[in-house]
């Protein structure tokens, strides 16, 4: 079972867009896509600036059990997060990680790619430190084509207010560059 | 498409609380009445946002009891009427719940279940939604199990509260409530719209509480529009005067029961899947629906003919439907998310026709797959 399908989980802090990010991932593959998505999420009350996290799954087919246990991609924006969910990544499953707010890796299945990705810095260099969701989500629509650009850019553009769109969409067109130029070598 | 419309038709990327809101406003829904309370805060927030741009009103109550009176007096005057809560507000509005089963005011409330404080599932309040109510009464409880039914039930609600002039409970979990999925909204001729029966009568021969029929449903009588009604919590006689008379009381609750009841085969609609040749049968409702479904199917690829009966409607309870069940399988599981509820009624119900287990956790979430599936297996061993 669960073999049409794919499974992401997203973990950082409060505020720094990881449910935003996975919602727009989730609209993307529902109104432009015409394909199912099933997005759920957790945060305690210390929601701002507390661990959160937030799981879509990806499906051609109606949606059973819209949470699992194990996910075939991991995307991680803090050190804290990472380690409270770097166990829910499968085996052969593929991690990203914000490489300046997740400097520890610990040890890590050699069956798992890892992404390590500058994201916030770049956000910062972009002029918003808010956006490294963004380059994030840019870096993971490339490396692994999950919706089309096209589908991601204009669920960015009806997600976010207006007077950020500008930036936001800026830094996912950046977190594609980054992907394309990061070999993995 | 916009605010200002009444059935956003397309489809969208939505979350369950949201659906409840849509699936109102496009069932009819022009007032709603609620009090702030987590997991179901975005009905609350949807509707201050929505109602007033399709001509409706949104009213915050001080606190739950005003809510809910605040919804039967709506309903009443006309309206359809909604509130939203989440089991500790539900506990509080349980005089008017009394209320509105005995003035037969249709209204339809939203009950988030919670545990743990606030933002964790469970379904440990599904008894709580059938009997919590002093007095004689039938509850209509839907349980959908996606965004998409969340919308489809709740208009539901409306038609059915519309048709038997009685409360009627959409209850969700947080799982369901706060997850965002597919949903597509139909065209406004597609959505069936179910009015109330206003009586044809003159104010001088119309008697609000007479039904043509032993369970009947009364004809209805709009407040302010020169019929005379007193919606008393009372015992009251067809003319609605308080009458203390035992027989009285006893052909008002006969009726009042009776309209929910001798109706349950069609409002407690089940969905049977993977039945026909089903050994092992799961009876589930609301999120647990889910897992179960893919539970049933990892027993089948072991070799387990396992099915699942979906309750779209935990009460009236689908007596007959699971009794029929009994009669065809080898054992049934009763899924739910708390520490054994709705089993005891589905146990009540086989009457040892065959064998029962139960799937039951109360711990934040819903049963994973495997945790169902190992259950399956221990009933076949």
């Amino acid at each position: 079972m669960n073999t049409k399908q794919t499974s992401i989980r997203f973990c950082g802090f409060g505020g720094q867009g990881i449910i935003l990010s996975s919602v727009i991932l989730g609209e993307a593959a529902v109104t432009k896509e015409g394909i199912y998505a099933a997005q759920s999420q957790s945060y305690g009350s210390e929601a701002r600036g507390g661990q959160c996290q937030s799981e879509v799954v990806l499906s051609k087919n109606p949606i059973g059990t819209p949470t699992n246990e194990q996910n075939d991609i991991l995307v991680a924006m803090f050190q804290a997060a990472y380690m409270s969910h770097k166990h829910e990544l499968k085996k052969g499953g593929v991690l990203f990680v914000d490489s300046g707010l997740v400097p520890d890796l610990g040890d890590v299945d050699p069956s798992v790619t890892v992404w390590k990705v500058p994201a916030t810095e770049t956000a910062i260099r972009l002029g918003s430190k808010m956006a490294g969701n963004m380059v994030m989500l840019g870096f993971i629509q490339e490396k692994t084509g999950l919706v089309s650009r096209d589908s991601l850019l204009a669920a960015i553009r009806e997600s976010v207010k207006e007077k950020y769109v500008e930036m936001n969409t800026a830094a996912f067109e950046e977190g594609i560059r980054m992907a394309k130029e990061d070999t993995g070598a | 498409m916009g605010l200002e419309d009444r059935v956003l038709t397309g489809v969208h990327f939505m979350q369950g609380n949201y659906a409840a809101v849509e699936g109102a406003i496009a069932a009819g829904c022009d007032f709603f009445a609620g009090y702030p309370i987590t997991p179901a805060n975005e009905v609350s927030e949807g509707m201050a946002r929505r109602l007033p741009a399709v001509g409706g009103v949104f009213f915050q109550g001080e606190d739950e009891l005003c809510s809910i009176y605040a919804i039967s007096a709506a309903s009443l005057a006309g309206a359809k009427a909604m509130t939203a809560t989440a089991s500790a507000g539900y506990d509080y509005m349980q005089e008017g719940i009394e209320y509105a089963v005995a003035v037969e005011a249709p209204i339809v409330v939203v009950d988030v279940m919670r545990c743990r404080g606030e933002n964790f599932a469970t379904q440990s309040d599904i008894m709580q939604v059938r009997w919590a109510a002093a007095g004689d009464h039938e509850m209509i409880v839907l349980a959908p199990s996606t965004v998409q039914e969340t919308f489809d039930f709740t208009v539901r609600a409306f038609n059915l509260a519309e048709e038997y002039r009685t409360p009627v409970v959409v209850v969700s979990e947080m799982s369901l409530a706060l997850m965002r999925e597919r949903l597509e909204i139909p065209a406004a001729s597609a959505i069936p719209v179910v009015n109330r029966k206003r009586t044809a009568k003159s104010p001088a021969d119309y008697l609000p509480f007479h039904a043509d029929s032993e369970y009947g449903v009364p004809d209805f009588a709009e407040l302010g529009t020169g019929y005379r009604v007193i919606h008393s919590i009372n015992p009251h006689d067809e003319r609605g005067d308080i009458e203390w008379e035992p027989h009285a009381f006893d052909r008002l609750y006969k009726r009042i029961t009776g309209k929910v009841r001798e109706n349950r085969t069609k409002i407690s609609t089940v969905q049977r899947f993977g039945l026909d040749d089903a050994d092992i049968a799961l009876v589930a409702f609301g999120s647990e629906v889910r897992p179960a479904l893919d539970a049933m199917e990892m027993a089948r690829e072991k070799g387990i003919r396992a099915g699942v009966m979906k309750l779209d409607a935990p009460w009236p309870f689908p007596e007959e439907a699971i009794r029929d069940l009994a009669s065809n399988v080898g054992a049934v599981v009763t899924v739910e998310m708390n520490m054994g509820k709705y089993a005891g009624e589905v146990e009540r119900a086989v009457c040892g026709k065959c064998r029962t287990a139960r799937a039951t956790k109360n711990l934040g979430t819903p049963h994973t797959p495997d945790e169902i599936l190992s259950v399956i297996e221990e009933v076949r061993a």
